[in-house]
């Protein structure tokens, strides 16, 4: 029974150690590049890993410094192909038990035969290893800074021969480590080659050189993307920059620097940022108001924006600012049905060699977005979703958040988000809009239609039947002069034609309305005088006036008659004619005098 | 029916495209720069806004600002109007709760020029009042679009006057409607609108003396009525109680003497009214009004002795603080040319709308030519009170033009009708062509006053000073951000508690913009502290820095033109810090100190020496005699007095220069601060050690 557990004691550690460690790798041959020539320590390993043991091998492991795995911003490892063609590694981390550090296990695609060889290309990215010294300078000084890491290659396998070459920014040299003799021409220092290193071994390289390229870190960065099923994708980045280089000492002379070149050389003035080539609106702003000094160049392929913080950023100096841009859906949004997906870069450019201690993302979906996934092509902490209200919006719209520290350059990939929107609901903001003015307009006709007072105003509503009246009254006696006008007609047609008939029935028809008319005014003065208005007096004058007039007719029908028959001349009816319409003139024009008063 | 549809349609549209004229010529700032507030003072109204967004009311009123008036402070609820904010905030507030998400600044911005809307629709109603509906229309198009008004209410000009002009036009249009109706219903309503007029703006003592003043000429003229009693009775009682709920007023209303001939003719209208009902009930008529003319003459006297000298309150004011209100160029006279840039034809027409109201006087006429009598008082003591006379201008010229119009087009129009209907009649026509060319010079004149009116106020008040443009020969445009530049880093760069010592003009906006701690600003309620501040900035190197290290002082911000010839900088305003300084500390600065003997202010070599070694001068100058700006002129030249400057070897020993931005607009140094103390010469002791000493105390245990 001991036996048996023992063995399979045995057993198990064997696995263990050998899914670790790969019993049997050698690094063959290392040629590691540190490039120092900007504010980060990219590190680049070509490893040529060979297979001495007795089994296949599955995998192997990547390890890093306890003291620079902390700032380790990015890793990845490729396995280099015959035909140039590099096959990316995924990475899990692990841990080692006994070592200090960090830990990477590397599967490969194909697992490694006895004897057999590998090319593999492991590039990392350290931030904030660079520590400027001395830590405070003046405007006239230049930057130097210290890199302190490891002359050999930190790896779990022994090595055969491996090479380090240092690429700095500058042939300014302060001081470096000597081991082994290296050769420095120019910005590059060469160490090695050294052969038979025993795994895990580590030698303190230091190097202190001159560095005046822009130590430029983003403090925090919140990216809002706001997505409408409309067509438009709205991104606003609010950003916090840092100048993490030297401190600057003293004072700050614009003069020195306007007048010298070389005046705080470390200092940055302005840099690009590129966005997507579609941007457009492309807005540059700060909490007072939009910063006037920068630049936006539209490209093929990119819109490039030239961002000058309001002031030139030395050691130590901060700024914080907001860009913003709008981008076409079509772009970056695919559907099928109702599934939808969202691709589009979780973390965009901001400048070169860009370090971001901590990123927001904030992707904001429309309202009534279902079945929400989010694929993001690198691990990312997910906090608790939000809900974010904006314009015609009722029940909210779902916000994404999701965090991430310590990015660079290489974290510029994309995300994708799926889900579920019904089309239908495309409709419930116009409805809502439509909706709205309805019932305002709906309430302005029913206050203006509908009587609200609570008490009755009886001299309004007595002001109001004498209006409606006296309305009647104008039409009605506008009708009878009407009837004047049609009976000269008729007396002319009569005056040519002689037809007695003719004038004896126009006649008769204009004594009949007349008299209705006549009637009906005098039915309205009687109402009107119930009423108690003064007006009823003014209709009674108007009908004696109009009694005048239609006497004033009569007589001159008769007159033409009295022409027609040769009873009268022409020139004595002419005369009489003149007079009376002179005297219908005056009477018509009183009338309309009245009608007016009314 | 239709006829007073398509009338009352008719007003609605030219209401609202008067209030979109308006809104839109109030937008040039914003469209040739920014959305933001682009003047001086409205920083502080836009920084006391945002606090009450984010705080909520209450917070606001009890808000201590110890940014302000170190190391004093300043108790903010108790001494603003907080109309403004409140309005602001209270729209940032109901648009939020409807999901509109508006940024409080963008509301701030835009509060003007939409007020202006409803000024023009206030002031269309009161006019119609007065007058008739077409006066009325007239009226509000004035309005929108006159530069007087405009000045004050552009877009991101978010200053009190930009609502406090409605308050002031809806507060008359209500009151006259209660003094012709009689009706509590109105006079309440125009008590909450002289609420709100107290809550916005100082100017509310205009509306309480104006409104007793009309009613004791109502008196006068025996045209006391009962609608009258109520109207001023209600407006009075319910008018004080709602003014003395704001904190910034308090008790002031039954306190000061602006505030006692309203008080006056309350007592006088209820004697005059307790006379009035003892006359139906006493038939001895001589005694009586005999009895009235004393009463009378006595209240008079005692309103003109109470009024007369507080009438103009910012005079009053301006008696107290003399060098610092004089020191503002908007308290000075207005001259004639101002009167017509801002008003153009409507100053020319308005006495003839006067005239028109007192040939046919009635109530509310009495009231507007009162309204405008006292209006053109106040505008000619102070241009800044051109505002109070810009409304009563624009409804007077309406009438004038009204009138005119309906004398020469309106006749036409009655005769057309009947010329339609009786075709038979033909009426004779002989004065049309007269008519035609009245109507026309008319018309051209209102053209010419709506041209004018947009090229002053895009010309004139549309630069924003907070950004300061200039163009190249080819019309392209250069922008000098020198402040924001200067005032961001502040912001970004500078502890949070840092206290920046700058001159008073700037004290707003460094609380606003850069959110840091002033020692005086655009407040000025403190003389002493402001002559304190002045009294720095006049000494020499090392007398200022015992005064800015007593004042904790951190930072010194000023500005200077002389690089880009910018004449509103400090050096150009120095001479009044000098005097301000003097008249608190007459012993330690002299005025006559910093001229030459022949009186002249000069920076060159010929300057008085104390004003070349003074912290100002120091501050201004250190470095530029370094500094040639172009070929022709030395090294050192200031072109902004256009001189070589006189001090060109300029050591600072106490300050640093902190910050200057592009164009050495603004100009920040950092006090050092003091170093450890200066070593003593001293001989070193000798003393024979005898015993050496070893500490026998132990750490505290939390170090192990």
């Amino acid at each position: 029974m001991w036996r048996a557990g023992a063995v399979s004691l045995a057993l198990i550690a064997c696995f263990f150690r050998a899914s670790l460690c790969a019993e049997g790798l050698v690094n063959e041959d290392v040629k590691r590049t540190l490039d120092l020539s900007s504010h980060l320590a990219k590190i680049t390993a070509e490893i040529q890993l060979a297979n001495h043991g007795a089994s296949r091998v599955n995998g192997f492991t990547l390890a890093l410094e306890a003291e620079l795995a902390p700032h380790l911003a990015f890793i990845g490892a490729s396995v280099k192909g015959e035909e140039e063609e590099d096959e990316s590694l995924e990475l899990k981390e692990t841990t080692v038990h006994g070592q200090s550090g960090k830990f990477f296990e590397a599967q490969l695609p194909s697992s490694l035969a006895p004897g057999a060889k590998l090319r593999v290309k492991v590039e990392t990215v350290f931030s904030h290893v660079l520590k400027p010294f001395p830590t405070h300078i003046t405007q006239a000084e230049r930057q130097l800074v210290v890199f302190q890491g490891n002359h050999y290659l930190y790896s779990p396998y022994p090595t055969r021969s491996q090479t380090t070459r240092v690429r700095l920014a500058s042939k300014t040299v302060e001081s470096y480590t000597k081991l082994g003799n290296p050769t420095k021409s120019d910005e590059t220092v060469e160490y090695g080659p050294f052969k038979d290193v025993p795994p895990f071994s580590q030698d303190a390289m230091k190097i202190h050189y001159e560095n005046n390229t822009p130590f430029l870190s983003i403090s925090s960065i919140t990216r809002t993307v706001e997505v409408s099923h409309w067509g438009n994708i709205a991104v606003e980045e609010t950003i916090d920059l840092r100048h993490t280089g030297a401190y600057l000492k003293g004072p700050f002379s614009r003069y020195d620097y306007q007048r010298q070149s070389d005046s705080g050389i470390s200092s940055v003035k302005s840099f690009k940022t590129i966005l997507p080539a579609s941007a457009q609106d492309v807005y540059y702003r700060d909490e007072i108001g939009n910063i006037s000094t920068s630049h936006l160049q539209v490209l093929d392929d990119s819109v490039e924006v030239e961002i000058r913080p309001r002031f030139p950023l030395f050691g130590g100096w901060k700024t914080h600012y907001i860009v913003g841009y709008n981008l076409p859906s079509y772009e970056y949004l695919y559907n099928l049905g109702d599934q939808y997906a969202l691709k589009l870069r979780l973390v965009d450019h901001v400048y070169d060699d860009q370090v971001i201690d901590q990123l927001t993302v904030k992707l904001i979906l429309p309202e009534g977005a279902r079945n929400i996934h989010m694929d993001t092509p690198y691990p990312i902490t997910r906090s608790q979703d939000e809900l974010h209200y904006t314009y015609l919006d009722t029940f909210g719209r779902p916000v994404l958040v999701a965090t991430k520290n310590n990015l660079v350059e290489q974290h510029i990939q994309d995300v994708v988000v799926h889900y579920t929107f019904n089309k239908i609901l495309m409709l419930q903001e116009p409805l809502l809009v439509v909706g709205a003015f309805y019932i305002l307009f709906f309430t302005v006709i029913i206050y203006v239609r509908l009587d609200f007072s609570i008490t009755k105003d009886p001299a309004a509503e007595v002001r109001m039947k004498v209006a409606s009246i006296t309305e009647q009254v104008l039409t009605l006696v506008n009708k009878r002069l009407g009837l004047y006008r049609h009976m000269d007609e008729v007396v002319n047609r009569y005056k040519q034609t002689r037809d007695t008939g003719a004038l004896n029935s126009g006649r008769k028809t204009l004594e009949a309305e007349h008299r209705t008319l006549s009637n009906d005014i005098s039915a309205l003065q009687a109402r009107l005088k119930s009423e108690g208005s003064d007006l009823a007096e003014k209709v009674g004058e108007i009908q004696k006036l109009d009694n005048q007039l239609k006497d004033l007719v009569c007589r001159s029908c008769q007159e033409a008659e009295r022409l027609v028959a040769g009873k009268v001349k022409k020139d004595t009816y002419i005369d009489s004619d003149k007079t009376l319409s002179g005297k219908r003139q005056e009477l018509v024009s009183r009338i309309d005098s009245l009608l007016d008063a009314l | 029916a239709s006829v007073s549809g398509f009338l009352s349609l008719l007003s609605f549209t030219i209401l609202f495209l008067a209030w979109l004229a308006g809104f839109s010529s109030r937008l040039f700032a914003v469209i040739r720069f920014e959305s933001i507030i682009h003047e001086f003072d409205p920083w502080f109204n836009y920084r006391s806004t945002h606090h009450l967004s984010t705080n909520g009311f209450y917070e606001f009123l009890n808000w201590f600002d110890e940014r302000a008036w170190y190391p004093l402070g300043r108790i903010v609820g108790g001494t603003v109007y907080p109309g403004l904010m409140v309005t602001a905030g209270l729209i940032h507030y109901i648009l939020n709760l409807l999901h509109v998400t508006v940024h409080i600044r963008d509301v701030c911005v835009f509060l003007a020029p939409v007020f202006s809307g409803l000024t023009a629709v206030s002031t269309f109603l009161l006019t119609r009042e007065l007058w008739n509906q077409g006066a009325g229309l007239l009226a509000a198009c004035f309005i929108a679009i006159v530069p007087g008004y405009i000045s004050r209410s552009v877009a991101g000009s978010f200053d009190n006057e930009g609502i406090a002009i409605f308050a002031l036009q809806f507060t008359y249009y209500l009151w006259v409607k209660s003094v012709k109706t009689g009706s509590v219903f109105w006079t309440i309503g125009c008590c909450l609108s002289y609420f709100y007029m107290v809550s916005a703006w100082g100017g509310y003592v205009f509306i309480i003396n104006l409104i007793p003043l009309h009613v004791f000429v109502l008196l006068l003229m025996q045209r006391f009525s009962r609608r009258l009693y109520i109207a001023y009775s209600t407006f009075y009682i319910v008018g004080l109680v709602l003014s003395m709920q704001i904190p910034f007023v308090g008790f002031q209303p039954i306190r000061t003497s602006e505030h006692m001939a309203a008080a006056g003719v309350f007592a006088l209208l209820q004697a005059y009214a307790f006379l009035q009902y003892l006359k139906d009930r006493l038939t001895r008529q001589e005694f009586q009004t005999l009895f009235f003319l004393g009463v009378s003459l006595a209240a008079g006297v005692v309103f003109l002795t109470l009024t007369k000298p507080s009438l103009p309150p910012l005079l009053r004011y301006a008696k107290i603080h003399i060098p610092i209100i004089a020191s503002v160029s908007e308290h000075q006279p207005t001259t004639w040319v101002s009167f017509f840039f801002d008003l153009h034809i409507l100053v020319c027409t308005f006495p003839a709308g006067l005239w028109f109201c007192i040939k046919n006087i009635n109530d509310e006429r009495v009231f507007v030519a009162l309204y405008a009598i006292s209006a053109v008082y106040f505008a000619g003591v102070m241009v800044r009170l051109m505002l109070t006379l810009t409304p009563v201008v624009c409804m007077l010229s309406a009438i004038a033009f009204s009138s005119v119009f309906e004398h020469y087009l309106g006749d036409d129009m009655k005769r057309e009708n009947p010329i339609k209907q009786h075709p038979f009649y033909p009426v004779k026509n002989s004065s049309v062509y007269s008519k035609l060319i009245v109507t026309m010079l008319m018309l051209m004149l209102l053209m010419m006053f709506a041209v004018h009116c947009t090229w002053v106020t895009s010309n004139a008040y549309s630069s924003p000073s907070v950004v300061l443009a200039s163009y190249n020969h080819d019309g392209s445009r250069n922008i000098l951000d020198d402040f924001r530049e200067a005032y961001y880093w502040l912001r970004q760069n500078t502890d949070e508690h840092a206290r920046v010592m700058s001159w008073w003009d700037y004290g707003y906006q460094i609380a606003g913009m850069a959110n840091r701690t002033t020692l005086v600003d655009n407040n000025t309620w403190n003389n002493s502290h402001i002559a304190l501040v002045g009294k720095a900035m006049s000494s020499n190197e090392s007398a200022a820095y015992e005064i800015m290290k007593s004042l904790d002082v951190d930072y010194v911000l000023i500005i200077f033109g002389g690089v880009i010839g910018y004449s509103g900088d400090d050096i150009n305003k120095f001479l009044w810090m000098v005097r301000i300084a003097e008249g608190e500390h007459p012993k330690d600065i002299r005025e006559s100190d910093y001229f030459t003997p022949q009186g002249e202010f000069r920076v060159d070599k010929a300057g008085s020496p104390t004003l070349l070694n003074c912290l100002m001068y120091k501050m201004s100058y250190y470095r530029f005699g370094e500094m040639q700006l172009d070929f022709r002129t030395p090294p050192g030249f200031d072109r902004t007095r256009n001189a070589e400057i006189g001090n060109k070897d300029i050591r600072l020993k106490h300050l640093e220069e902190a910050f200057t931005s592009e164009h050495w607009l603004v100009r920040i140094y950092r006090v050092k601060k003091q170093e450890n103390r200066q070593a003593l010469d001293h001989k070193l002791r000798n003393i024979a050690a005898k015993q050496k000493y070893t500490s026998k105390k132990v750490l505290p245990s939390r170090f192990h």
